[in-house]
């Protein structure tokens, strides 16, 4: 088939892909498929992304969202008191006025895409894109970007420290604890309390 | 097509989930030399079930779930003296092969036997219920009393447990055993998990003592110290034997921690190995720190306080913390020979290792040079674990110590730790029947 | 005009590569364990073996285990063998011989290698059971703890390239292989390649210690796609790790493919031989090793040879 048929066929199943495996997180039992079906969701949006040309952004879109919807799953579960998130649940709160709000939200968004007059200047695809794409978000600071990317994975890495076995209150194995909430328990003679 | 794939297959090595019973360890061990056979961790991934020595009857129904949990074509080979005729009745479709043979050879047959459609594969033993079953309220089956309902599927209620990292985590409680293919047969380890770290830890009762091991033969590496117990044996048998249980323990440890081929090396070189071959287990030795095991694996791994140790007499372990206990020492032969107690410092689980490989080229030296010696001591001899009594083995001495070493250990560390230990569960059983006065063969 | 094969060929081409890459490995693997163990090795066994132990999980038939995530279960494989499949793409042979070259070659490849995570997770959190759910969280940590050296030590070979392609990657080594002027590149490529396909000292996830992790209540033909998609993984690290930092397909007297094939194979066997000969480290110490020595020597591999092109 033609690369335009091909392009079209393809944007559908991104976009029907998408909304489906949205709808789907809500309507799903288990925590670990809310969170797939939602990286689901954002791969066929990064798959439309990339229809668009913006190659650069929907790969990285991809990428990032692996890692994310993997932490998110892991997040979910740690919260819940679900054990392992294997057992059934129900996966919504107060959903009648969610299903309200979003069906709002989506009418206004899509009013948006019919009355708005959108410009239309078809460009030939950029030749090299990610460094347009470069040169258009970093601009002349693009030293300030890399010395701020290190500087922001070093205090990423300095809060996990922080909030590691050696917290503030000493070494977790070792007995720390956190001071009371209520400063008359705290024990006077100065014995530790047993962990 | 099916006739096509199965007898390309047939060519294929067997994977068989093996099982040892008392008597059989070695047997099963030396399935991994075959290149036809293929030991395998899992029942899903086995095709044949070996169950090769004697069991009780408490591990009747732990054997009857790993048959039903093979994958079809599936068919069961047992392998038991005529005492083992317990077996036959938990497994009844089973096929019966001598003990004393090599096995192998059976268990390729049935295999191919049963690719070709020879026998039908065997049907499930147990029934197929639901072990917990549970329907709550709401359109998925959730809801109910509580938040998830009650206990879904008899998982409880996530609780929280605090964790050594300062973090409150979910616990998972975990029964793993008895054939666990890291433990030895018959541990049942219940584990409570905090994320990968065990918070607590039980282990069950030694299911072998219910086992009558008059007419069970002693293995080879076994029984010379259990000879040794009322009669004078060659040192240089027993000091081979103990070698040889060293590298066998090596061969299986190996396997636990990813080192499959170095393992079958190991278990080869248990063998072939004489007496005053101490070289070839150092060529061993310097092998094995080739592979970072000492430092990546075991390193700081499960160490054990000199002090929980002092009354135990547990052998290799206590020596790797650095108690010089050896029942060898007060044994006049073992003094003429220039015997003093190798010991380690460290504690943990490299040094346990370090310390089974600097004994078993201990011992063999000591095979070398010992000539027509015999041990002088009765009543209580140094085996391969440690102090073997008419009393007891150290491997019911060393029970107590687990729950608190596993304490706060990942669970990779945790099964390091175990099988640094060396606990032999069917040894521990034979010793509390000899102070009955069961004969040994 | 950069290359794109047709669709036909190429499902065809990624497809009749990964097959005898599979094949391949398998092979590999059994001759180096056979010498490792000291075991008298049959030419027969080599050649058919692959071939008869794939006959016998097709035969075997699947089991399933109680509740499982069967959706789940069954996609882990597949999408397994899909990433694979598409960083095998990427890779080139020639300057206009490859697959598919877009423009952010690098970036397919990373989003790639970073899915793999989620395959893994549903693989071992799909059936229901204790062992492969924890394999699966331990990959987890595994797989967020490379990420960021691969990506960085990666990232060093497009600086030379001024480029993301994997063709420009490769072109750019004309004078000079990556591995001689980024000297800790392609050590840390070959650890975070180990990590990736979880394989030998990395095995973590279906690791012994939990009887197979991930893997333990696989069966039949599910079985032998998961072996596959960790064999075919392996063979997409060891041919990015040949264009990306041994040259791809520069080389005097023989022609560019034989080149990428033999770099190729020597990663393989380097690979394959790290598998038998290094012991398991302990998820603690990977995730530590990966935070604290693997990123600082990453950036200072980008630092360094950014340094050198200024």
């Amino acid at each position: 088939m033609s690369e335009e048929r091909l392009v079209d066929v393809l944007f559908w199943v991104f976009a029907i892909g998408s909304v489906v495996t949205g709808y789907r997180v809500f309507r799903t039992d288990s925590m670990v498929r809310a969170a797939f079906y939602l990286l689901a969701s954002f791969a066929a949006v990064g798959g439309i992304l990339v229809l668009l040309g913006a190659e650069f952004l929907g790969m990285v879109l991809i990428l990032m969202m692996a890692g994310e919807m993997l932490v998110m799953a892991i997040v979910m579960v740690m919260f819940m008191m679900n054990p392992a998130g294997l057992n059934p649940m129900w996966m919504v709160h107060q959903h009648r006025i969610a299903v309200a709000a979003g069906v709002v939200a989506f009418l206004a968004i899509a009013s948006l895409g019919f009355l708005v007059d959108f410009p239309d200047q078809p460009n030939a695809r950029p030749e090299l894109a990610t460094e347009q794409l470069g040169i258009e978000l970093l601009g002349d600071s693009m030293l300030v970007f890399q010395t701020a990317g290190v500087a922001l994975l070093s205090t990423m890495a300095g809060v996990v420290v922080l909030a590691s076995r050696r917290g503030r209150y000493g070494i977790a194995d070792e007995g720390s604890e956190e001071p009371p909430l209520q400063p008359d328990e705290v024990d006077l003679l100065g014995e530790e309390a047993t962990p | 097509m099916r006739q096509f794939l199965a007898r390309i297959a047939a060519g294929a090595p067997v994977p068989v989930f093996a099982i040892a019973g008392a008597g059989a360890r070695e047997q099963v061990q030396d399935l991994r030399l075959n290149p036809g056979v293929r030991l395998v961790d899992s029942p899903r991934e086995a095709n044949v079930l070996l169950v090769a020595g004697a069991m009780p009857e408490s591990l009747a129904e732990p054997l009857q779930r790993i048959h039903d949990a093979m994958s079809h074509p599936r068919c069961t080979v047992v392998a038991a003296s005529p005492e083992g005729r317990d077996l036959h009745a938990w497994l009844p479709d089973a096929t019966a092969v001598a003990l004393h043979e090599p096995i192998a050879g059976g268990l390729v047959d049935v295999h191919r036997g049963i690719l070709r459609g020879d026998r039908p594969s065997e049907p499930a033993l147990l029934p197929d219920v639901e072990p917990a079953p549970w329907r709550g309220v709401g359109p998925f089956g959730q809801g109910g009393t509580g938040m998830t309902g009650g206990t879904p599927y008899g998982r409880p209620m996530a609780d929280l447990l605090d964790d050594r990292d300062g973090l409150r985590l979910d616990i998972l409680p975990l029964t793993v055993g008895p054939f666990f293919p890291r433990f030895p047969s018959g541990l049942i380890l219940q584990a409570t998990l905090a994320g990968d770290v065990v918070v607590e830890s039980a282990i069950e009762a030694n299911p072998f003592t219910d086992l009558d091991f008059e007419m069970v033969t002693p293995s080879p590496t076994l029984g010379p110290f259990l000879r040794a117990l009322s009669a004078p044996v060659p040192i240089a048998e027993l000091e081979l034997a103990r070698a040889r249980s060293h590298l066998r323990w090596l061969a299986d440890a190996l396997v636990s921690q990813g080192l499959h081929a170095l393992g079958v090396r190991v278990l080869a070189l248990a063998a072939r190995v004489r007496p005053g071959d101490g070289e070839e287990v150092r060529k061993l030795e310097r092998l094995l720190r080739g592979t970072q095991v000492f430092r990546w694996s075991l390193g700081g791994v499960g160490p054990i306080a000199a002090e929980r140790l002092i009354a135990i007499a547990a052998g290799p372990v206590a020596r790797a913390s650095g108690i010089a206990e050896d029942a060898r020492a007060d044994d006049p032969a073992y003094r003429e020979l220039g015997f003093t107690p190798v010991t380690q410092r460290a504690g943990d689980a490299a040094a346990r290792w370090r310390q089974r490989l600097a004994e078993a080229e201990q011992a063999l030296d000591l095979a070398g040079r010992a000539g027509p010696r015999q041990t002088e001591v009765r009543g209580q001899v140094e085996g391969p674990r440690g102090l073997l009594l008419a009393e007891g083995a150290p491997t019911g001495r060393l029970y107590e110590l687990v729950p608190e070493l596993l304490a706060g250990l990942e669970w990779g560390d945790a099964i390091a730790t175990i099988v640094s230990l060396d606990l032999d569960l069917e040894e521990a059983a034979l010793a509390a029947q000899l102070t009955a006065g069961v004969p040994v063969a | 005009m950069r290359t794109y094969a047709s669709p036909e060929f190429a499902l065809l081409a990624v497809g009749f590569t990964m097959v005898v890459g599979i094949y391949v490995v398998a092979m590999l693997d059994h001759v180096v364990g056979g010498r490792v163990a000291a075991r008298p090795l049959l030419w027969r066994e080599i050649v058919a073996g692959p071939a008869r132990s794939a006959a016998l999980l097709i035969v075997q038939r699947r089991m399933t285990t109680e509740r499982t995530d069967t959706p789940g279960w069954m996609l882990a494989p597949a999408l397994f063998a899909a990433l694979a499949a598409t960083a095998l793409a990427l890779v080139p042979l020639g300057p206009d011989l490859v697959v598919a070259d877009p423009e952010t070659g690098f970036v397919v490849f990373s989003a790639a290698i970073a899915f793999v995570m989620i395959a893994v997770f549903l693989h071992g959190w799909s059936p229901n059971s204790a062992l492969p759910l924890h394999g699966a969280y331990r990959y987890a940590a595994q797989a967020l703890s490379f990420q960021i050296p691969f990506l960085l030590a990666m990232l060093a070979t497009a600086l030379p390239a001024e480029s993301l392609s994997i063709v420009e990657i490769v072109a750019a080594q004309e004078s000079a292989w990556n591995v001689v002027r980024q000297p800790l590149g392609l050590p840390i490529y070959l650890v975070v390649g180990l990590a990736v396909s979880f394989w030998g000292p990395l095995n973590l996830p279906d690791g012994a210690d939990l009887a197979g992790g991930t893997s333990a209540e696989d069966s039949g033909i599910a079985r032998l796609l998961w072996q596959a998609a960790r064999a075919a993984m392996l063979v997409a690290i060891a041919a990015m790790g040949a264009a990306g930092f041994l040259g791809g397909w520069w080389g005097p007297w023989l022609s560019g493919i034989v080149w990428m094939l033999l770099k190729t194979v020597a990663l393989l066997v380097l690979l394959i031989a790290a598998g038998h000969l290094l012991a398991r480290v302990r998820i603690e110490r990977f995730v530590v090793v990966a935070w604290v020595l693997l990123i600082p020597l990453a950036l200072v591999n980008i630092f360094v040879s950014g340094a050198f092109l200024l």
